[in-house]
């Protein structure tokens, strides 16, 4: 008996061994920074060279909401999520149905081209896209000047500069919607066409009653993942402006916010509330989004 | 709505799924597309529901040359095998779907698929999803969704087949029901012969993409063309064997089966040996007919199934339950006269005799 016991605890340590390394990792990196990342936020004046601290208050809170350029980032954020994560998936709907609607080997072809860009490093894009902004030699000006545009200084100014964000972003988070969507497509039962076709029934209407209320799962998931990664946003801003947040800090977004108060102003608390404020505000965002959703079905 | 199929023909490489099939179909008639998987039977459904493009020939609804027309203008109504129900619609907007599509007016829409929910028995379920109704009330609403935008041709593919042995019975009763009620020519597709014989007013037989016979079932199920259809046609299936014609008359493995004076037709028949066929409800109990021994006794119900050798060919014989057979047990029995079927080389039916 008691070494059938023994045996038994041999085997339980065995599989924590196996789930070890994972731990580890999780908890070093996400776990502790995010314990410590809360509670830094409450301690004013926190030293990280030393750990301390003046007291335990609400001291960096107050600093971060007086502060314009986190209002400012705040707004930019919101701007940017409410313009990139709707368009981004319409857009992405779109060209997922065409895609899907292609032959066999252009299909290939397609799928591969549009989803690049998720596997292409931000910078390198970053660096392909501040030549398509480029005010002078851009292309984007250039088609702009067939309808008798003038050229936008899009990187230059800063009423410009969250705008080409945006276009930036759009383009960017298509390729990863894209493929979801193309998944999604590919799972709805050809059946259901068929009898659509049987039935008559216009291609919009084919679109609109039965291929969005089909994939409306997967496009409730692309919405969730679209809020997060857009409140997020920070390489695109560091790759199109190279490592700046636009002329005059005007594409500033939150997480570059964090960044610069960490690591340029050394205001480790302020820092610290802001992505405590950032944490709040997707999960606050996601569970309404979850609920909205919700099957009502179940 | 009358149909002709005209040397219908559908090609995939060197296979012919269909070769040169020809059919005609009369207004309000419903016919059964038999035959075994593979055989062609769903490849020329969809070709008259203009999903799969004909490799060649010809489909006329009425006098209309439909080959070239799009399902959608086809005027028709096709249940799928697995039903094809919009799952996020209730059974409701399943059925008013085509007719939304068709731009009628919502209220006359819904009162139109109310109607039909009636006639396929429907009522109380019409605020339900697909998923939430058993396979049999999922078919019911595919079929009113089919007939509701009243077609001229129903199609039916494999209606039955997702369904358990129960409710398959009472639903081909419902569908035979259905179609008489609303009178519309059906052709259904189905491997169950069974399922094709009870309701069907004529059943065409395919295999390997050709017709074989087409017939009223009672008329086919006595007169087979040829092997194949004696073979499909029957459960239990009829008793093949290879027997000899010699101048006394039929023999198998040296019993005499039936005497030349006693054949009912085919005395021009050279001797020689031939495929033979005798369903086992053809076989009588007969004091002066050849002894055999009960191998194994099957019951089902209705009947007792029994087992015996002639020779080396292994023979099924269909005896009311009520005989008191077991195991071991001698009869004597001979074959209903003009019950024994001879097929050429080609399995071509020459004579019953």
């Amino acid at each position: 008996m008691k070494k059938l016991f023994g045996h038994y605890r041999l085997r339980d340590f065995k599989g924590y061994l196996y789930l070890m390394p994972a731990l580890i990792i999780l908890l070093v990196f996400t776990a502790y920074p995010l314990f410590k990342a809360f509670l830094m936020s409450f301690q004013e004046d926190y030293s990280i060279i030393n750990g301390s601290y003046d007291g335990i208050n609400l001291e960096n809170y107050r600093e971060l909401f007086e502060d314009d350029d986190f209002l400012k980032a705040l707004t930019n954020t919101s701007i940017y999520v409410v313009f990139v994560v709707p368009i981004s998936i319409v857009l992405s709907l779109m060209v997922a149905v065409l895609i899907n609607n292609c032959g066999k080997r252009s299909k290939g072809i397609f799928q591969t081209l549009y989803f690049l860009p998720y596997v292409t490093s931000v910078i390198a894009i970053g660096i392909v896209w501040s030549w398509i902004f480029n005010s002078n030699y851009g292309l984007l000006n250039y088609f702009l000047s067939f309808f008798g545009i003038d050229p936008i200084p899009w990187l230059n100014e800063p009423d410009y500069a969250l705008p080409a964000l945006i276009i930036f972003s759009i383009w960017k988070s298509m390729a990863f919607n894209i493929l979801i969507f193309l998944s999604g497509l590919s799972m709805i039962s050809q059946d259901i066409y068929q009898a659509a076709r049987i039935d008559s029934t216009p291609r919009l209407r084919v679109f609109f009653r039965i291929t969005v209320p089909q994939l409306k799962p997967i496009i409730v998931y692309a919405f969730m993942m679209g809020f997060i990664n857009a409140f997020k946003v920070y390489n695109e801003v560091f790759s199109l402006f190279q490592g700046k947040a636009g002329p005059a800090d005007s594409a500033i977004t939150v997480v570059y916010y964090i960044y610069d108060k960490f690591y340029n102003s050394a205001d480790y608390g302020v820092a610290s509330s802001a992505a405590v404020v950032l944490f709040i505000i997707i999960m606050v965002l996601t569970m309404i989004q979850r609920y909205v959703t919700r099957d009502k079905e179940a | 709505m009358k149909i002709r199929i005209d040397k219908l023909t559908k090609q995939y490489g060197d296979f012919r799924a269909v070769d040169e099939l020809s059919l005609e179909v009369n207004d309000g008639e419903l016919v059964g597309l038999l035959g075994p998987s593979g055989c062609g039977k769903s490849t020329t459904l969809f070709m008259l529901s203009g999903l799969t493009e004909p490799s060649s020939g010809k489909i006329y609804f009425g006098d209309r040359d439909v080959t070239e027309i799009p399902p959608e203008d086809r005027e028709i109504g096709l249940v799928f095998q697995n039903y094809a129900l919009y799952p996020h619609m209730t059974v409701l907007d399943n059925i008013m779907f085509p007719l939304i599509n068709r731009r009628i007016p919502k209220e006359e829409a819904r009162k139109r698929a109310e109607e039909m929910a009636e006639i396929v028995h429907l009522e109380g379920l019409l605020n339900r999803k697909p998923k939430a109704l058993s396979g049999g009330q999922q078919q019911r609403v595919a079929i009113a969704r089919a007939l509701v935008k009243k077609p001229q041709v129903l199609l039916l593919d494999e209606p039955l087949s997702n369904l358990d042995a129960k409710l398959r019975i009472s639903t081909r009763e419902e569908i035979r029901r259905i179609q008489q009620e609303v009178r519309i020519t059906t052709i259904f597709v189905t491997h169950d012969q069974e399922e094709a014989m009870s309701i069907s007013d004529r059943i065409a037989v395919m295999d390997r993409g050709r017709l074989q016979q087409y017939e009223r079932p009672q008329d086919m199920y006595l007169n087979p063309v040829n092997e194949f259809v004696a073979n499909f046609l029957g459960m239990p299936q009829i008793n093949m064997f290879e027997g000899e014609l010699r101048d006394e008359g039929i023999f198998l493995a040296d019993k005499l089966l039936r005497r030349r004076e006693d054949m009912s037709e085919g005395h021009d028949l050279r001797n020689g040996r031939y495929r033979m066929g005798i369903r086992p409800e053809n076989f009588e109990i007969d004091p002066e007919g050849l002894k055999e021994r009960a191998l194994h006794v099957r019951m089902t119900g209705r009947d007792l199934l029994v087992f015996f050798n002639i020779g080396d060919t292994e023979l099924r014989l269909l005896a009311h339950s009520d005989h008191n057979f077991k195991k071991g047990d001698e009869f004597s029995i001979s074959v209903r006269p003009g019950q024994i079927m001879i097929f050429d080389g080609d399995g071509r039916t020459m004579a019953k005799v």
